[in-house]
């Protein structure tokens, strides 16, 4: 099994502060994985410096052998704000800009998981709501034939009916063979996606376990497991 | 289908295709849906339902062909046999149950008579 993500003593800080420190990670090609942690743990970060968003960071970070950053990125589907948008554009023009930038956007990919997802992409960015816009930044990114997909927090503040067509719409389209980390800090809806799970506590890896392993070795599901992890009750020579 | 998170998916998904194979509904010989439409359908992970398939092949519960799906098993023996497990399972945790309540043998073959003519009355 060749893992698609390799990250080996990552540590980063920012004006002094410690964001992450002496990370190491290994994700195995074909996973879904979930990434959880409170806000502020660094789960944000840690994703930013695998799309070589963010910078400067010592360690290395490898993604299916690549260390470059530039490489890196080309490998890696990462939702984005959209912020870097015109409030008034229109999706299909935003469409149009990935198209142009990212040469695996499969344009079929994008019809299929629009119409899957309800998306009317004549509208415009600013008339959106919260959930529409989830689901428009999920076809974005899905819509890409990238090795890695990094999904930050799709879940957030959205309805249960969008968040279960993301849901559907990872399952159905997500290739075999790409890798995916799901960041969130609430994770009952989304366990049985996950593969396994990797705890981020105190700025570093706390924890990376198979969500399979969780239930048959504990006799709790993801969430309680989380919990536990957090709140102590669970201890480091349990894991 | 609802899933219990304490317990793992795979073992859930398995149980669920038991039933089903050995209720009917899924007939010997019957192709399964591909694997990306049972993930869709049961709103898991493609890798866990891959596993579970995996393992009702190991147990030839299930026959594999390369390319083509999963399918069934058209040995009705082997039927039979996850028709007796199953069944052998609830008996044995309903005897205990009513054992640890202190029913005689005698007592409890009563009581499951009494309760089928009654149902059977009803319905």
């Amino acid at each position: 099994m060749t893992n698609a993500i390799e990250i080996t003593d990552l540590s980063y800080r920012k004006n002094t502060k410690t964001i992450l420190h002496d990370v190491n990670l290994q994700i195995v090609q074909g996973r879904v994985v979930g990434l959880l942690g409170e806000n502020g743990a660094g789960k944000t970060t840690l994703m930013r410096l695998m799309a070589d968003v963010a910078k400067g960071a010592k360690g290395t970070i490898a993604i299916n052998q690549e260390t470059d950053g530039t490489k890196r990125r080309g490998l890696i589907s990462f939702t984005e704000s959209l912020r870097g948008f015109r409030p008034g554009s229109k999706l299909s023009q935003i469409r149009d800009v990935y198209a142009t930038v990212y040469p695996d956007f499969s344009a079929q990919k994008y019809i299929d998981l629009t119409t899957f997802l309800q998306i009317d992409d004549d509208l415009e960015l600013n008339k959106l709501s919260r959930g529409t816009r989830e689901k428009f930044i999920i076809a974005l990114t899905l819509s890409r034939q990238a090795a890695v997909y990094l999904l930050d927090e799709p879940f957030n503040g959205i309805d249960s009916m969008s968040r279960k067509r993301i849901i559907s719409s990872i399952i159905k389209w997500k290739a075999d063979d790409a890798t995916m980390l799901i960041s969130d800090h609430y994770v009952t809806e989304i366990a049985a996606l996950l593969d396994e799970v990797v705890i981020i506590k105190d700025h570093t890896v706390c924890t990376h376990k198979s969500s399979e392993e969780i239930r048959s070795q504990f006799g709790i599901g993801v969430e309680d497991f989380y919990e536990s992890v957090y709140g102590g009750d669970i201890h480091d020579d349990e894991l | 289908m609802e899933f219990d998170d304490k317990i793992p998916i795979y073992y859930q998904i398995k149980n669920d295709l038991y039933h089903r194979i050995v209720a009917g509904d899924l007939a010997p010989g019957e192709k399964l849906p591909a694997v990306r439409q049972l993930a869709v359908d049961l709103t898991v992970n493609v890798n866990t339902v891959q596993r579970a398939l995996s393992e009702m092949v190991t147990e030839q519960v299930l026959t594999s062909k390369r390319g083509v799906g999963n399918f069934v098993t058209q040995d009705t023996t082997k039927i039979t046999a996850l028709k007796q497990r199953l069944s052998h399972g609830y008996i044995e945790r309903l005897y205990t149950q009513l054992h640890a309540l202190r029913l005689s043998d005698g007592e409890i073959v009563a009581a499951i008579q009494e309760y089928m003519a009654t149902t059977n009355e009803e319905e």
